[in-house]
Parts: C-alpha cells; structure tokens; sequence
C-alpha cells in the first residue's frame, strides 16, 4: 500500500507524521510506511459509503458511541460481526438475563477429525457491548434488520489448522482466577470463545512494551486509561478517527503470522462478500445501513473491502455435514475475563463505567423488550431523534493526537463512597478496618493516582490503595481485599438463560421436578424431600433426579439421603439440588435428545458400543439400565452386547469387576424373574467357556495379577452349577487347570487351591507342602507371596478360610523378621483393597478358631496341632429291645455296612462290670448303714 | 574505590541522587528530596522515555507496583511494613527509599530478642547523668528519636524479632508522632518534624514468633514482597549483585552465562521440587531465595578466585551450592543427593557441557559432607 502525499482529509497529519518519521527513526522509510499507511487505512474506512463502526469488545465506549449513533442514525439494516448462523438466536435473548453466550455444539461431526468432538462455540453477550445496543436496537425496532455477516460456525473449525491436536479452547489464565471464582470462570466449560470487535497488540511484546510504558499492569488497565476514558465523551467522528487508526496500529505492528492473519482477512472477505450479497437482494441503500466490526476489520486492506471494489466475490465454502445445535447457556464476568485473557474484575468494571457514563449523560439505553433484571427503563418517553443527516466527515485526528490527554476531575464523592463501602465490606469479612483506613485509602488513592500521571483514581488505584491499607499479614476470612474490591466495583455478574430460550429438555426437567415445590431456576443449592409413599407425584421425580445424577455433573444433583440399587428404592429421599448452577450443564444436555430417558438410552448404547467398550463397562450400562430407567428391551440389548464384548476380550484385566457386575445381576434376577433372562444364561455359559480357555495363559502370564486369575477361578467355581446346568462340560475345567502351571508363588497357591476344591489336591497334602516350603530356608523369603496366593484363593474357594487362619498364624509364628515385615504392608494393603469380599471371611475364621477370652488363651491349643489327642469317645448306644434286636440279628446291618464299604465291628455289651458286684457283696456283708438309712427315711416319711 | 566495605546506598549513589534532585521539578512532600515520581525513578531506573539526559539504572527488580505502594504509604501517614520470605530484597528497597527520600538510610534499630524500649525511644549516658543529672544532653536519642527531630525516615529491621511490648512501643510514636520524657521537667516532648516516617521489615517465616498487636498492624500499611520466580527478573537481580560483589572486591573475573543458567535452573527446580513436598523434611530448610543465590555465586566466585585458577567452574559452583544449602544432616543431604541423581544425572547424560562438571562437583561436595 503507498502512502499518498500531503492530500486528502489527513493531508496535514499525514506530513506531520512523516516529518516525525524522519527526525526520529533510524530507517524512517519503515516507520513513514507505517505511520502514513496507519492515516490512509483511517482515510478509506471514513471513505467508504457504507458506514464502517470500529468499536472493541467489552468497552463501554464503544457502547455509548454506539447508542449514540444508532440514536442519531437509525439505520435501517446493522450488519455485525458474529457468526451468521447464531442470528435465530438473538432473539431469544430477551428472556434471558445478561451475561449469557450464545452457543453453538456439535457432537456427531461430520468433516472434522472425529477426536475434536464435542465441537463448543460460545460468543458471550453483555448489556455493556456496542453489539448488545445493536440487537436490541434493530429488534425492537420495526423495519429495521440485523444481519449476522461473519463466517458460520461450522468455518470457525474448517479454519482451525488440523495438524495439531484439535482446536485449543482460548486457555484462561489459571493464575489470574480466584478459588472463589474458579466455579463462575469455568461457566464456558472447554467452548472456543468468539467476541466481536477483538481489539489486542497481536504479539507479546508489543503488549509488555505498551503496559510498560503506559506504568500499568493489565492490557485492561492500559485500554481504560489510554483508550476508554479519552474516548468516553468523544463526538461521533473522532470515536471512528480514533478507533481505525487503533486498529491500523495493532494491524500493521504484527508479527509474520501467516495463519492467523489469512484468517483474519479471509473473514474480511467474508463479511464483505456476504453483505454485498445481502444489499444485493434486499435492495437497501447503503446510506441507511450500518457495518459494525472490530477496529482492526475497520481497518482492512482486502481486496473485497468496500462496496465499490471490483474484486470478484469470496469463494464460500459449503458447510460441513456436522450437525450444529444452537443454545444459550449461562455466562459470567469471569467465565468472560477468563475465557478471552482480560485482568481479572475487568468486565465488572466496565459494567460500572457503562451505568455511570448513561446516568452521567442522561442516555437510556437500548433493551430488549420483555427482559429481566433491574429496572426496565420505559422506552415510551424516549424520544427519537430525527435522523441526523451525515455531514463530511473532518480531521478529528490531528487535534485528539496532538492535544494532552484530559485529565479527569477527580470524583470525591464517588471515590469516598468506595472508600467508605470497602471498609465495610473488608469488616464483614472479618478485617479490623476502620474509619481511619477508609482515610488512608482515600489519600493513597490520590497519591497513588498522583505518581501514575492522573488526577482521578481509578478503580484499579483504588484498589491498589485499598491492598496497601487495608491488608495485612493475613486474610481472616475466605476473601482478601482485592477480591473485596471487585466485589465492590460490579462484583461478577452471572446470567441466566430464561425458561422460554432452555431446550426443550431443559424445560420438561423443570416441569416434572415441579411437584418438588422447589424454584430450581435459582442459584443456590435446594434441599428437596421426598417421601416417596405419602405423594403419587414424587416418585417420578425421585426416578427423574436418579437420571440426571447420571447425566449431570457431582454437584449439580446429590443425593444426601436414600440410594437406588439394585432391587432396592429407599422409601425416603433427601437431595440437593443445584440446578441453576449447573445451568450449562443442563442445557448441554439438551443438544443430546428431547427427554432424559431418551439421553440416557443413548449414552448407555454408546457406553457399550463404543470402541473402548469392555464387558465389565456393558454389564454396569445394564445395570444403570435396570436401576435409571426399567427397560427389559434396552436391558436385553445391552445384555447381548455384554456377551459380545467378553467374548471378543482377550484380556483378563476386568475380571473382578465382571464377576462382581454378574454376580449381582444374577443374583437380582433370581429374585425378581421366574427364569434368567437369556443373557445371564449366555454369558455365564460364554463367561464359563471363555474363563476356561484363558486360565492356562492368564497363570503363566506375568502381567496378569493374582486379583484377575482369583475372579477367573472366582467366576469359574462360583458358576459352575448354573453352567453346568446349561450345558458347559466341566471337564474343560478339569483340562484348563491341568494345563496350568504358574511359576509365581502367589499363583502357584492359586493353583493348588483350586486342585484343593476339585479334590485333587487333600488338605493334608496342601499342609504338608507349606510345611515344606516353611522348612525350606531357600524358599522361605518367597513364602509370604504364596501366603498372598491363599487370601486371593478365598475369593474362590471360600471354604479354605480355616487353611488360610491357619497358614497366616503359621507364617507370624515362624517367618523370620526380615521377611515378615516387609510383606505386611502388602497384605494390608490387599485386605484393604477387597475387604468387603475378603476380610469377613477371614474375620469369622479367625474368631471360630481363636479363643475369645483371656483364660481361655491359656489352654488354648491350635486346632490343625490337636491332632495327637485320642478321637473323642463314641457314645454308648443305650441299651434297649432294637438294640438287642440288632445285636442278636446283625446280618442286616453288615450287609448295609459292606454296601457303604465301612468295615466297624460290633461292640458287644459285655456283662456287668466287676465293680457292680463288688459294690452288692459288700453291702450284704455290712448292712447297718443300709438299715439305718432305710429306718431313717421311713420316719421321714411317715 | 571508597574506604568503606559497605558505602549506604545514599553514599553510592551520591551523584545519581544530586543530579535527580537538580532536575526533580515536581511537588514533594514534607522535607523530601525528591518527588514521588524521582523516587520511583531512583529505584526502578530510567526508561527512555522518561526523557532524562543520564541514564539511572535500575536498582531494585520487583514489581512497580509494590514501590509505587511503599512510596505513597511513606508519603500518608502511617508506617510501611516491607514483609516477605528472606533475601527477597526488602532491606535493601528499604535502603533505596529511605536514601531517595532523606539522603539519609542509616537511623536503623535492628530488631532482636534483646532489643528493649531504650532501643527505639531514649537511654541515658549514666556518666553524665552522675555528673550533671537528668537532661536533654545526657539522653542518648535512638536512631527513631534521632529520624523524628529531623523529620527523616528512620528504619526498623526485623520487626518481628523483638518481643511485643517493645513493639508496642512503635504505636505512640506512630499515632502522636512524639516522645515524652518524662524524667525531665522541661523540654521533655520531641515532636517528629513533617517528613518523619518509619520502614519497618519483618520475616514472613518468622510469623508467630512474636505477633505483632492489632494496634500495631492498623498503623503500618503492609506490603508484601514475593520471593522472584521470574527467571529473568531473578537472573538480572543475581548479575546486577554479583557485579556489584566484584567490583568490591576488585576481582577480574568472568561469569559464563551457562553456568548463570544452572544455578537458575538448579534453584528453580529445587523450588519446585520443595513446593511438592509433603512435610517439612522433604524440603529443604533453605527459604531459597535470590540472596541465597547471590550468597552461592559468591562464594564460588571467591573459591575460584582465592583457591582455583581464577576461572568458574561448574564443578567450583556445585560444591559452593551444596555447602550452602545443606543446613541439616541427614534431611538436607538426602534431597540433594536426590536432586543430583534424579534430575541433574538425566540432564548431564542428555546435554552434557557444564551440567557433568556440575554434577561431578556435587557429587564430591555431598561426598565429603556425608
């Protein structure tokens, strides 16, 4: 682009520049290029005859120059920068409060690399935006349209480089986010952020310079004091003199950034082609129109800019088959700062600027009808001005570079209102501050504002003064003072969508939870109770909350009291609710389907057919199928899958946790179904097989734990009634164990455990082998492992607990110190993982066997030790008329003896014992004491 | 070169601060030498754009704000309170403002367990008290005292380290702004002149230690200066220092820039390492800050200096920094021997240069600490 000389509006600010370029550049041919390209981009943009308004984003401003004009204007059609697919959107932003983002989602894309999915665009909307005055202007304007001119959407990613990971959602400054915010920051979730009128030094330095010099900290801090406040009461003309020639500067100073500058000036391309197409059809006179755009698209330089280019039209792409769905979803203050980089506090402040510049100028603002919040100013006494007729525009340039920056007058009134306000709140929130701070602030604010080159305090001097005086070595309470001082100056707004704009799914949750009695719109957290038999109305609600806390994040619905498993609803529920919070969430769920059921089908269908799919992840979508939503038919398709997935899995990891999933989904059709439902059948029988087949390989596998092989012969022994009874063979059990020969202790103990529970290996023999092992010094280190092997075993094999009690006194006794103790963290550490399977087990055996109480210690002898001790004494059959039958007769019962293989010999009842006899002789011999007794009762009784 | 070890900053920059005084056109507060705006200059240095004809290097690096805040706080009427973790600077901003403002850095109480009121009002030369009994020549003006009659800034070091009842003798002063003296009859109040103010510093690990009174706190305005985690602000302080170290010392000796990084990165990975630790003994007892670096470059430099071939060496540094560092035994120890295993080992393997030397030299420095 050449510099054209000395002519022209600028024709004398354009020398002047150049002169400075020369007297103090060293290569001033660079710096005029740049100077005198900076004043013809100002000259086109005010050249052109359809109405270019550069305005920044989040700037008040802006938003003032924009209400102004619009007042004198009133142009028909606004072209804007958005997105040109959100345009059905705006409308529905009347019933929502301010901020919100539009949004647009997609998750089935179509064109796009499938790991980019869920696609999030999110455009964040403030009452204190020029583009916010420009949609409720030409809304509730009659005859006037407001056209969206900026590439769709579905071009922000078709633009997107793919050579990367995906398109980065805008990184927040984790550093600049309160604890406290983190929640309202984190409003856009992982959405990639567009904003009209971005308007920022494009590379790093640049910034770091201008913040330097300008002695301020944020790029905010430096567009209020430099940009802002100047243009604040600004006329017409020079606001649009002033911003193009920003945005020629950011423009022009920028670094060889190919990518992002083609994209840049391909949606300059797009917007022109796109509104030359619109005035083309529509047949509007460009007089009448308005082009509002980001300073730095006012000051394009592509070859389609302007109405009278002859340059051929942009070539549009076609959209992709990605289907988009369009919303409104909650934002904040701080999801915006956070979202697109501004200093934290930035956009409440700019709120505050806004409402004070309208009272200051006695403006009413535009305002979508029928909007909540505040106060609605009435429209019907605004009077419209008669369209302004556009004058030649005229330098305003020159005088507002050359003039000194006007100083504000300092504000007492305001600044001591905030002084006395931050003392107060820093009191509530548990500083010792006083009258005599709120003094202090308010003369370190003056001070501070003094060394920083202006007369009035900001509100980021302000709160500089406020940290100094206010602040000491600790904060006593959750908030410090800078937090305070936001919270003071606007504080974080966070909107909310109205019930009318929510998707449809959206809006039938919130009627069917209406028997709660509870308005779930609010942000706080609600406590709902319910009881379930008293009102034939809550217990779809309870089913409706059950789903949703599947669905939605932890806090958004919890529940305090009550649990729904399987086969089992607590007939009273206590839950907190926070709905309106988690607005984002819920609305995002709506993008999914039309009703909850209809979500949660879907997600468990893809849950299970999805590539990372396991069969352990299919048997808990169709538990989540029985418990959320009772759907035999989605229960038996879920089910096959299941079976389908443990088939094709050639890994054992998940063992566990399918053997725990089918264990309690037989175990709850058992209890509510005459049979099993074919699933079960086919996968206890596929389960047995597929077990089988592996357990030879998962023993000798070294990445395979001893917790996966113990659910294996869990899953195998456990089931082994009902898949015998449909059909397995159980010599393929037989064969899979047979084959098996571990070489790691603990799964050597698995194998001879369940050899033990085939009876193929005696209890004896199993004993005799550990006492081997005991006795072996070379082996003995190993011994706690083969220990670990047995407590896997129980989970098979539960009837080995009482050789389990004993092989662990065992190794406590004897194991020697240096191996005992390294090992006991790990058996801690194992019964803690599966103590609910394990250590009641274990707990019983032990209690069975050891005494109980202290004296009992002292006799006390283990029982697998009493073995020497004679077998306790058969009791004597009494005698009697069978018993004598028998003895007389014993053929029968020899031959049922000889039957059973049992070789006893019959106890004869030999005549009575000597001592009897003894006893009867001597009694005869010495009668007297027999007589006596016998006298003695006598007299007794008579 | 001066005839003092260590001139006060209103000595060594002299001629900075005759000539800023010249050319200081704007209002200044009280009996201030310099304005406000010369003050920030002073400290922060001279951009061009200031549009000075000399240069003023910049003296102390931290963020602006926190000296804009010191500057205006000694300019209202309560006291500054620079607190923070060790070898974060505060003493010597401390010293810089108390020089750009009064010319005049040396009315220090330094705060101790032993320091009393005598300390920070007034004691008696009893010679003269015996010889001429109780009078204004007799009293023997603390530096405090001394700051208020001039109406200059007097300083207190380490405030926290003295008990609180001395501390709690700062308050008339702040809030009065004189001393009485009650064992004279006449002539017994000195009241502070315009332009008195005092800087305090105090040790935010020594918090707890003797806490200072509400009353206290709401005279002082506090501000808190962070430990430097900037790289590059850290590396600027540490030349800047190291510089000043060996002009003192008149030692012609040559830092390599890669040797300037590995202490950097060495710090900064110990920072981190400590910042994930899980109890105190997993860090170390080492606050480390940018004078701990600064201490560690100088004793390499003068080991190199005095007892190697004049030429830093990375294996002269290691030994410098684990000798520094290793306070305790075995805790200390441990970590480090970690650090040069689990961190620098890798880093020498893979890049090799002065990070071996390093790694040889701190390897044989924990050896003949073990």
């Amino acid at each position: 682009m050449t510099a054209s000389t000395g002519t022209g509006l600028f024709g004398a600010l354009r020398e002047q520049l150049a002169d400075a370029a020369a007297a103090f550049a060293d290569s001033p041919d660079a710096l005029a290029g740049i100077l005198a390209g900076m004043v013809d981009d100002v000259d086109r943009a005010l050249g052109e005859r359809l109405e270019i308004f550069p305005v920044c984003h989040h700037s008040p401003a802006s938003a003032l120059a924009m209400l102004r004009r619009l007042r004198a204007k009133q142009p028909t059609v606004v072209y804007l920068e958005l997105c040109e697919d959100l345009q059905p959107l705006l409308a529905e932003l009347r019933n929502c409060r301010l901020p919100v983002a539009v949004q647009a989602f997609a998750t089935e894309l179509a064109g796009f690399p499938a790991d980019w999915a869920p696609l999030s665009v999110v455009a964040p909307i403030t009452e204190a935006s020029a583009e916010y005055q420009a949609i409720a202007y030409a809304l509730d304007t009659p005859g006037v349209e407001l056209v969206l001119v900026d590439r769709s959407t579905d071009h922000v990613f078709q633009w997107t480089p793919r050579s990367g990971s995906g398109p980065a959602p805008d990184a927040p400054d984790a550093t600049a986010v309160g604890t406290e915010t983190a929640e309202e920051a984190a409003l856009h979730g992982d959405a990639v952020g567009v904003e009209i009128g971005d308007l920022r030094p494009r590379f790093a330095e640049l910034e770091a310079y201008l913040l330097h010099h300008g002695k301020v900290r944020h790029w905010s801090e430096w567009w209020d004091q430099y940009v802002e406040r100047p243009l604040a009461a600004a006329d017409h003309d020079t606001y649009r003199q002033v911003m193009v020639l920003i945005g020629s500067l950011f423009r022009r100073l920028r670094p060889g950034d190919a990518d992002r500058l083609d994209r840049d000036e391909d949606r300059e391309r797009y917007m022109w082609t796109r509104i030359r197409q619109h005035l083309a059809a529509s047949g509007a006179d460009p007089a009448d129109c308005l082009y509002m755009c980001g300073a730095f698209h006012a000051a394009s330089r592509v070859e389609q800019f302007g109405l009278d280019s002859a340059a051929p039209e942009f070539a549009i792409s076609p959209r992709t088959g990605t289907n988009w769905r369009y919303g409104l979803i909650p934002s904040s203050h701080s999801a915006i700062e956070a979202q697109f980089g501004l200093a934290p506090g930035s956009v409440s402040i700019a709120a505050a600027t806004w409402a004070k510049s309208l009272s200051r100028a006695g403006l009413v603002p535009y305002r979508l009808d029928g909007q909540p919040e505040g106060t609605k100013r009435s429209r019907r006494g605004r009077a419209t001005p008669a369209p302004a007729a556009g004058g030649p525009a005229t330098d305003r340039l020159t005088g507002f570079l050359a003039a000194p920056p006007a100083l504000d007058e300092l504000d007492e009134a305001e600044l001591r209102g905030w002084c006395v306000d931050i003392v107060r709140l820093a009191r509530r929130n548990g500083y010792l501050a006083s009258t005599a701070d709120a003094i202090a602030v308010f003369e370190t604010s003056i001070l501070l504002a003094g060394l920083r080159n202006r007369a009035r305090p900001t509100p980021y001097d302000f709160a500089d003064a406020a940290v100094t005086c206010i602040e000491k070595d600790v904060v006593p309470g959750r908030r410090d003072v800078r937090r305070l001082c936001e919270i003071l100056l606007g504080g974080d707004r966070v909107g909310q969508v109205g019930y009318d704009s929510l998707p449809p799914l959206a809006r039938d949750v919130l009627d069917r939870l209406r028997p709660l009695g509870l308005d779930l719109e609010k942000r706080t957290v609600q406590r709902a109770l319910l009881d379930l038999r008293a009102d034939p109305a809550l217990p779809a609600c309870s089913d409706l909350l059950w789903m949703l806390r599947h669905l939605l994040p932890a806090d958004a619905v919890r529940p305090i009291m009550g649990e729904r498993r399987l086969g089992h609803r607590s007939p009273q529920e206590s839950w907190d609710l926070a709905l309106g919070r988690n607005q984002r969430a819920l609305i995002e769920l709506g993008y999914e389907g039309v009703t909850v059921e209809q979500v949660l089908e879907q997600r468990l269908r893809r849950a299970v057919r999805g590539p990372d799919a396991t069969a352990a992840g299919a048997l808990a979508a169709v538990e989540d199928a029985i418990r959320l939503l009772d759907s035999p038919r989605l229960v038996d398709e879920l089910g096959a899958r299941a079976v389908e997935l443990l088939a094709a899995e050639r890994t054992v990891d998940d063992a566990p946790d399918v053997l725990r999933r089918i264990r309690r989904l037989l175990a709850h059709h058992r209890t509510t179904a005459a049979r099993l439902p074919a699933w079960c059948e086919a996968f206890v029988t596929t389960g047995y097989a597929h077990y089988c087949t592996l357990l030879p390989t998962a023993f000798v596998d070294e990445s395979t734990g001893v917790r996966q092989v113990g659910a294996m012969l869990g899953f195998l022994f456990g089931m082994e009634g009902l898949a015998l009874s449909l059909g397995c063979d159980r010599s393929q059990l037989e064969l899979a164990v047979a084959q098996s020969h571990p070489e790691a202790p603990a799964k050597v103990a698995l194998l001879w455990a369940s050899r033990h529970h085939l009876g193929l290996l005696p209890r004896a023999e199993l004993r005799a082998r550990c006492a081997e092992l005991l006795g072996n010094p070379l082996v003995v280190p190993a011994f706690p492992q083969y220990l670990s092997g047995f407590v896997h075993a129980l989970e098979p094999v539960p009837g080995l607990a009482p050789f389990v009690v004993e092989m662990m006194s065992t190794a406590f006794a004897r194991l020697p110190d240096p191996v005992l103790l390294p090992w006991l963290p790990t058996l801690i550490s194992t019964l803690r993982e599966q103590g609910p399977d394990l250590v009641p087990l274990l707990v019983r055996e032990a209690e069975r066997t050891f005494p109980g109480t202290l004296p009992a210690l002292d006799a006390w002898v283990p029982p697998w030790r009493a073995t020497g001790q004679p077998p306790p004494a058969v009791p004597v059959a009494p005698a009697g008329p069978v018993t004598a039958l028998l003895a007389a007769r014993p053929e029968a019962v020899d031959a049922v003896a000889a039957l059973l293989g049992c070789t006893g010999e019959w106890r004869r009842d030999g005549p009575s014992p000597a001592g009897a006899a003894g006893a009867a002789a001597l009694v005869a011999a010495h009668p007297a004491s027999a007589d006596a007794v016998a006298a003695l009762l006598a007299r007794v009784s008579g | 070169m001066s005839d003092m070890l260590r001139a006060p900053a209103e000595v060594k920059y002299a001629d900075e601060l005759d000539w800023l005084e010249s050319v200081d056109t704007g209002p200044k507060p009280f009996s201030w030498r310099l304005s406000p705006r010369m003050v920030r200059l002073f400290i922060l240095g001279s951009e061009r754009a200031d549009g000075l004809d000399r240069e003023i290097p910049q003296k102390w690096f931290g963020d602006r704000s926190f000296v804009e805040r010191a500057i205006v706080t000694l300019a209202s009427d309560r006291g500054l309170l620079l607190i923070g973790d060790p070898g974060t600077g505060k003493s010597w901003l401390a010293e810089l403002l108390a020089a750009a403002i009064c010319r005049n850095s040396t009315l220090v109480v330094q705060g101790t367990a032993g320091t009393t009121e005598d300390h920070i009002k007034y004691s008696w030369n009893v010679s003269m008290v015996i010889a001429r009994g109780q009078s204004r020549e007799s009293m023997i003006p603390s530096p405090i005292m001394t700051a208020m009659e001039q109406g200059v800034v007097g300083r207190f070091e380490e405030l926290t380290r003295s008990t609180s009842d001395v501390q709690d003798a700062l308050i008339s002063i702040l809030s009065e702004k004189y001393i009485s003296i009650p064992e004279l009859d006449r002539d017994n109040i000195v009241f502070a002149r315009p332009g008195f103010s005092i800087i305090a510093t105090a040790n935010s690990r020594d918090r707890g230690v003797n806490d200072l009174s509400s009353a206290l706190k709401r005279r002082f305005n506090f501000v808190r200066i962070p430990v430097v985690t900037n790289k590059r602000s850290e590396a600027e302080i540490v030349r800047f220092r190291t510089e000043e170290l060996l002009r003192r010392h008149a030692i012609d000796l040559d830092v390599p820039p890669t040797l300037l990084d590995i202490l950097l990165q060495s710090f900064a990975d110990l920072r981190a390492a400590g910042a994930s630790a899980a109890s105190d003994d997993e860090k170390l007892e080492s606050a480390l800050s940018t004078a701990e670096q600064i201490g560690v470059l100088e004793d390499a430099i003068l080991h190199s200096q005095f007892f190697g071939d004049r030429t830093l060496r990375p294996e002269t540094l290691a030994g410098s920094l684990m000798g520094s560092l290793a306070r305790r035994s075995p805790e200390d120890l441990a970590i480090l021997n970690k650090y040069l295993h689990g961190v620098v080992e890798p880093r020498a393997k893979q890049d090799g240069g002065d990070w071996a030397g390093f790694l040889d030299g701190g390897r044989q420095a924990i050896a003949s600490l073990s």
